[in-house]
């Protein structure tokens, strides 16, 4: 009786979870479908077409700023990850007493509305001096990605067994050598979830990226936002059609390569 | 936990290779692009689709200068940019007449060296001596504009000839508004016969009652592709700027523009070069190319605004954007005070709120 | 045992020292334009004035807090509604197949979220897909007017943040003990009564640390408010973005700034006291 019940629980669970994931895929499809459609307007469907993708790989300008985004993301995160981490560690070890503010403090970035962020960077790098551009852009990112990894980190830390570390201290390991050799190795998991977390965030920010870049630079969200304001064109579904196509492919490479090396 | 640990890796090892080895072109790429420095580099800041590529290709093979089209979205970002660099950075700026006021009370603009310009004589004389420079020393008018009134006949029962006919009850939900603030406030005072550049603080109040009964006919608000709604059927009736008229009826012929009999509204934007631009030289000589007669007609027939470039006015393929007589009719919005600035503000947060 | 711990304490300085120039500081100087004076045309006046302040009570900017607080919490509790179970029916999937819709969830991420957006016009708009798909199922006669209203910012806001939500309830019901629910049932409870009693109270922290994280945003996406709201509602978030922007008056905006972020910390302070839970959790 109870068995029969929960049989049928987990096949309405089945249902719900495909809906809601349709509900979620639901307007990525209609973007990848109306790149492939000849007009250049959403409310008519003139047949296929590749023209799209044709004019992206002419347009130079989207390509840089795909460049320039890959390369921020890239930069605030490894700063991200490095303070990050090492701050985790720290805040979980020295029990500081000021550890719960600041940490606080630290994880604003992701808490408090973009504009505001981006405003009070713009006001503040100016007032620094500092040149706009991907040094600016750089150090906002980083700010809000930190707290990502930040926390993934300390959640990691908190669920570890302190004697591994305290038994390679105990034999003599310097506190350096522990860190890389036994704390960095278990939290690792933790930095690279939190990191892949802040790269998408990185990636898609438009709000405070259009208050601290350059004269010279553009990232991808920024020309996208633009180029949204100035006439929609398909060829910004195309370039979303092969950043998603180039995710699918990098992760069934995975799969497979995971998969041979268990046979 | 294991799982969501090891998704995380894959998609970042992934990313991280594609985006390392990406980015190594970048850096090389940005690196070559800062250290050119001043010699032949020209940085050019306006809003996105201000000129076409014909036009940005054609100066960089003729002169060699390789140029940077840099983006803002709005006046108040430039300036607020311009400030922070100090004048520095950007070597060329279009923008609207009155933040160029802005501009050049902060001295952030230099005088021009006309002497480099040699086209200079081509601009209209209708669009010299405004408000915003008085004596022609800063600026170089590129387009000017008047929003108005385009409605679709087929979805409009009765013939809309003024702004007051945009409180009309038969045009429930269905009005599509350009988003700038001191436009629609200056709209709703021309409605009553007030100037758009009021300053009396009681007028404004009353203007902004008025405009609070405007909220149930509008659709939306918004400054970028207005247009679209029109011809996507969202709205029967838009108030557009130049640039989108042009564009709606390029696109449906059968739409109706309406010159509102109130009066106009009429806006310039121009070129300045900041005070401390790394190449002046540079900008001088990209104001004489657009200036020259075939380049103005290109840039107008492109970007839909009125040609402010006499000696273009013959060349234009969409006749239409020849100085109309009635340029001249409409008003100019300008700054204002602080207060009135702050009542248009605050009329323009109530109307918002009262359209849901 | 000392000495480790002053090694450990430089541990953190990267951290904090980061923390007080990049976040600290800007935060700090916020603060202090909120007390400057607007300056006429463009910039600030260093005169001090809590006039920005006293203007928030103006009714027409409370009205929009109080809009924003009203859309933030029917989002909230949409999202409540369909991510919750969500994020529990996952937990009980097989190890592989919480696996795949791990992955299946992340995926979207990497779409531009505006584009995302966008794809909801196609979608919504009055010759849109559903409109079309309705009107030759022969179920409306004309076509209905779904964009630019209060619903569609609504539908927007749910689309963005739900992931987050999915996610945290995910990992508090993942970690849970599922024979406490199974012990519950054998002592007599009804299936209703021991997911109250017990699951319910153990993924709590994860349900909560989830309202907060679709909560607070709900208030600044202003740009959801622009594309699926036609500007026509007004967030916290578009007040700021218009007053920076257009009205070019800084200290106002910093001042609304300094309220949302004091009404964030509040939250969040208050989301601690209750859980006793120093992080927040599931944040991916």
């Amino acid at each position: 009786m109870r068995k029969k019940k929960t049989r049928r629980k987990i096949k309405f669970s089945e249902i719900y979870l495909w809906l809601v994931l349709l509900f979620i895929y639901l307007p990525i499809g209609f973007v990848v479908l109306y790149s492939f459609n000849e007009s250049k307007s959403t409310a008519v469907w003139n047949g296929f077409s590749l023209r799209w993708y044709q004019t992206l790989f002419q347009d130079s300008s989207i390509l840089e700023a795909l460049k320039n985004s890959l390369l921020l993301g890239v930069l605030s995160c490894l700063a991200a990850a490095a303070i990050g981490t090492v701050g985790a560690v720290g805040l979980v070890k020295a029990k500081a007493k000021a550890g719960g503010v600041m940490e606080y403090i630290s994880t604003l970035p992701i808490m408090i509305p973009e504009i505001i962020l981006g405003m009070v960077f713009m006001a503040f790098f100016s007032v620094l001096h500092l040149p706009f551009g991907m040094v600016t852009l750089v150090i906002a990112h980083t700010a809000f990605c930190i707290p990502y990894i930040l926390m993934m980190v300390r959640a990691r830390l908190a669920g570890m067994d302190p004697a591994l570390e305290e038994a390679a201290m105990d034999l003599g390991a310097a506190p350096m050598r522990v860190f890389f050799d036994i704390t960095l190795p278990l939290v690792m998991p933790a930095v690279l979830s939190g990191s892949l977390l802040a790269f998408a965030m990185s990636l898609d920010d438009v709000v405070i990226s259009i208050f601290v870049n350059g004269p010279r630079l553009n990232t991808l969200p920024v020309k996208v936002y633009t180029q949204m304001k100035f006439g929609v064109t398909p060829e910004i579904n195309a370039l979303c059609t092969i950043m998603l196509a180039i995710t699918l492919l990098v992760l069934v490479a995975y799969r497979l390569a995971v998969y041979k090396k268990a046979d | 936990m294991k799982g969501k640990k090891r998704i995380g890796m894959l998609l970042l090892a992934g990313l991280v290779s594609a985006g390392l080895l990406s980015g190594c072109g970048g850096q090389t790429d940005s690196g070559k692009s800062e250290s050119g420095g001043s010699s032949g580099e020209l940085v050019l800041y306006t809003w996105e689709g201000m000129f076409p590529q014909e036009v940005l290709d054609g100066f960089e093979e003729e002169t060699g200068i390789e140029l940077i089209y840099s983006n803002f979205d709005t006046d108040e970002t430039m300036l607020e940019k311009l400030a922070q660099a100090e004048g520095k950075d950007y070597d060329l700026v279009i923008a609207d007449d009155y933040i160029i006021e802005s501009v050049v009370e902060e001295g952030l603009a230099q005088k021009l060296d006309k002497s480099k310009i040699e086209n200079f004589d081509n601009i209209n004389p209708l669009y010299q001596g405004q408000f915003y420079d008085e004596e022609d020393a800063y600026t170089v008018p590129y387009g000017a504009g008047i929003p108005l009134i385009v409605y679709d006949p087929e979805a409009v029962d009765f013939e809309i000839k003024g702004y007051k006919d945009l409180w009309d009850e038969s045009l429930k939900d269905s009005i599509a508004l350009t988003a700038n603030y001191r436009v629609i406030n200056g709209i709703t005072l021309l409605s009553m016969e007030k100037s758009m550049n009021e300053e009396d603080v009681a007028v404004i109040e009353e203007a902004g009652e008025k405009l609070k009964a405007l909220a149930p006919n509008v659709r939306m608000i918004q400054d970028d592709n207005t247009q679209n709604a029109l011809l996507n059927g969202e709205a029967s009736v838009a108030f557009l700027y130049t640039s989108q008229v042009t564009q709606v009826l390029s696109e449906n012929p059968d739409l109706k523009i309406v010159y509102p009999e109130e009066g106009l509204g009429f806006g310039i934007m121009a070129g300045f070069i900041p005070s401390q631009a790394p190449n002046s030289d540079a900008a001088h000589e990209f104001l004489d190319y657009i200036l020259q007669p075939e380049t103005g007609a290109k840039c107008f027939d492109f970007t839909g605004y009125y040609s402010t470039n006499q000696a273009a006015d013959e060349l234009l393929e969409n006749p239409d954007l020849a100085v109309p007589e009635s340029v001249t009719e409409g008003e100019i919005i300008q700054n204002v005070s602080v207060e009135a600035d702050a009542a248009y503000n605050k009329n323009w947060t109530e109307f918002k709120a009262a359209c849901d | 045992m000392k000495k480790k711990k002053n090694l450990w304490s430089f541990a953190v300085l990267p951290l904090y020292l980061f923390t007080l120039v990049f976040v600290v500081g800007p935060l700090v100087y916020m603060a202090a334009i909120s007390f400057a004076t607007n300056k006429e045309g463009y910039g600030v006046l260093w005169r001090f004035t809590t006039e920005n302040y006293r203007k928030i009570l103006d009714p027409v900017y409370l009205e929009t807090f109080q809009q924003s607080l009203k859309l933030a919490f029917s989002s909230t509790l949409s999202i409540m509604l369909l991510g919750y179970p969500f994020g529990y029916f996952m937990a009980k999937l097989s190890d592989r197949r919480k696996k795949r819709m791990m992955l299946l969830l992340v995926i979207p991420f990497w779409v531009n979220s505006l584009i995302r957006l966008y794809g909801w016009i196609i979608i919504l708009q009055t010759k849109g897909a559903l409109n079309g798909f309705l009107l030759k199922l022969g179920l409306i006669e004309k076509p209905l007017k779904m964009l630019y209203s209060y619903p569609a910012v609504l539908l927007g806001m749910i689309y963005t943040l739900l992931p987050f939500m999915i996610l945290s309830v995910y990992s508090s019901a993942e970690k849970m003990d599922w024979s406490l629910v199974e012990a519950a049932m054998d002592l007599g409870a009804t299936p209703a009564q021991a997911f109250f009693s017990v699951t319910l109270k153990m993924t709590l922290p994860g349900l909560l640390s989830g309202m907060i994280l679709t909560f607070i945003p709900s208030m600044g996406l202003f740009f959801i408010a622009d594309i699926l709201g036609g500007n026509k509602i007004v967030l916290v978030g578009s007040l700021i973005q218009d007053q920076m922007s257009r009205g070019s008056n800084w200290p106002f905006a910093a001042a609304l700034a300094v309220i949302l972020t004091f009404l964030t910390t509040l939250i969040i302070y208050l989301y601690r006291k209750i859980t006793h839970v120093s992080e927040l959790e599931g944040l991916y």
